[in-house]
């Protein structure tokens, strides 16, 4: 016994030392409890929501090698019913994509060249962004709606620093705005106030790179949108040719056409 | 095919390991591709670790932009890619731009792009199209 609480109390002061060699070590005092209550009250709302559409306008910073930051735009349209159906469109400066899903297989359709690939796709929504994100390499823009407070998120563990801002609108909409920061990352939430604690504004700061190239996102939410199946269904247009996409892993069977 | 993912391994290998502009060489003097795919470290999302995929996607589509024809800045630097690659066309090269005067071509139901006598079959990498050079199909 006491020489399994010696042990115990050797590898808590490795951790401790290891966590106070690495980045200032995070104080609990520095975190404000409510911010945190109305980021999982936030969490747990969105994922109360069976289907719903989220329009975002977004700035995406690239850093050029100067340190210069460079900034595109770009819009993008969500529409979402739990668990197993998906459309989105995001259209950027530099390309048009369209994504669905509809339980059974996933598409994804560029419409300037008229390309599209669909591969056979998981169950869920959630299982659809994980099998995209390290089978094929595609981002499922807006992810964090659909990762608040789930056992895949890591924001929570990794949150050293919440601040309550104070009040703040986003495009007239009362909001309370939330200020964190995790190793590496500097982030601001604006959550709207009221019986729909919805996220109306993200803005992330990487601070890894001196330039801190920035991300944010504007979101105006519709909670009883109007769809039907073929929303999520891919009809190729006239001309429109099929095409591969290439896997992560490197595996004989993967390419087949 | 193999040959092309293992390329696009590396790529992305060495875009993680060590966020080298890798279009430096391929590119030559297309200074805005080879700046733009700097942006090793930006995040686009909260809760997961994706990060790093983000920027490797982006560094990519840059050169994608081609099909715009008409401005600036992304045009310039797919023209320039595109002649080194005219040059290189070494099967199983992946390219971001085809050349000029390319022809569509099925072959046993499988979409080609045939550019001069090299064939190009067009592929996603994530949400990118690229093309991937290959032995002429016929």
């Amino acid at each position: 016994m006491s020489r399994r609480l010696f042990c115990s109390v050797v590898v808590l002061s490795f951790s401790l030392s290891l966590a106070a060699q690495s980045s200032p070590a995070p104080k609990r005092a520095d975190i404000d409890p409510g911010a945190m209550a109305t980021l999982n009250k936030m969490g747990a709302y969105l994922r109360s929501l069976k289907a719903f559409e989220v329009k975002s306008v977004q700035t995406t910073d690239d850093v050029l090698d100067n340190g210069q930051t460079i900034q595109s735009d770009a819009v993008v349209d969500l529409l979402a019913v739990r668990p197993n159906r998906l459309r989105v469109e995001i259209k950027g400066d530099d390309k048009h994509r369209l994504f669905f899903y509809d339980g059974k297989s996933f598409t994804v359709f560029a419409q300037l060249v008229n390309y599209y690939a669909t591969v056979p796709a998981p169950p869920t929504i959630g299982e659809l962004v994980d099998k995209l994100d390290e089978k094929y390499a595609i981002d499922m823009p807006l992810v964090d709606l659909f990762m608040w407070g789930t056992p895949q998120s890591s924001a929570e563990k990794e949150i050293t620093s919440a601040i309550d801002v104070g009040p703040s609108a986003v495009e007239g909409t009362s909001c309370e705005q939330y200020a964190f920061h995790q190793e590496g990352l500097d982030w601001q939430i604006w959550i709207q106030q009221g019986d729909y604690p919805l996220p109306r504004k993200l803005i992330l700061t990487t601070l890894t790179d001196d330039a801190r190239p920035r991300h944010s996102q504007v979101l105006t939410w519709n909670l009883a949108p109007s769809f039907n199946d073929a929303a999520f269904t891919f009809d190729p247009p006239q001309g429109a040719e099929k095409i591969a996409i290439a896997e992560v892993t490197a595996s004989a069977s993967n390419d087949k056409k | 095919m193999n040959r092309s993912i293992r390329q696009l391994l590396s790529i992305t290998l060495v875009l993680l390991l060590t966020g080298t502009p890798i279009f430096a060489q391929r590119g030559g003097g297309a200074r805005t591709s080879v700046n733009r795919s700097g942006s090793v470290n930006r995040n686009v999302n909260v809760n997961s670790n994706r990060n790093v995929n983000v920027n490797v996607h982006h560094d990519v589509d840059v050169h994608h932009s081609y099909y715009y024809g008409g401005c600036c800045y992304h045009n310039t630097a797919a023209v320039v890619a595109t002649t080194a690659i005219v040059t290189a066309a070494v099967i199983g090269t992946r390219v971001y731009a085809l050349p000029p005067a390319c022809s569509v071509v099925i072959v046993n139901g499988l979409t080609y792009q045939q550019c001069g006598s090299s064939w190009y079959q067009p592929q996603f990498v994530g949400t990118t199209t690229t093309y991937v050079v290959v032995a002429a199909p016929r």
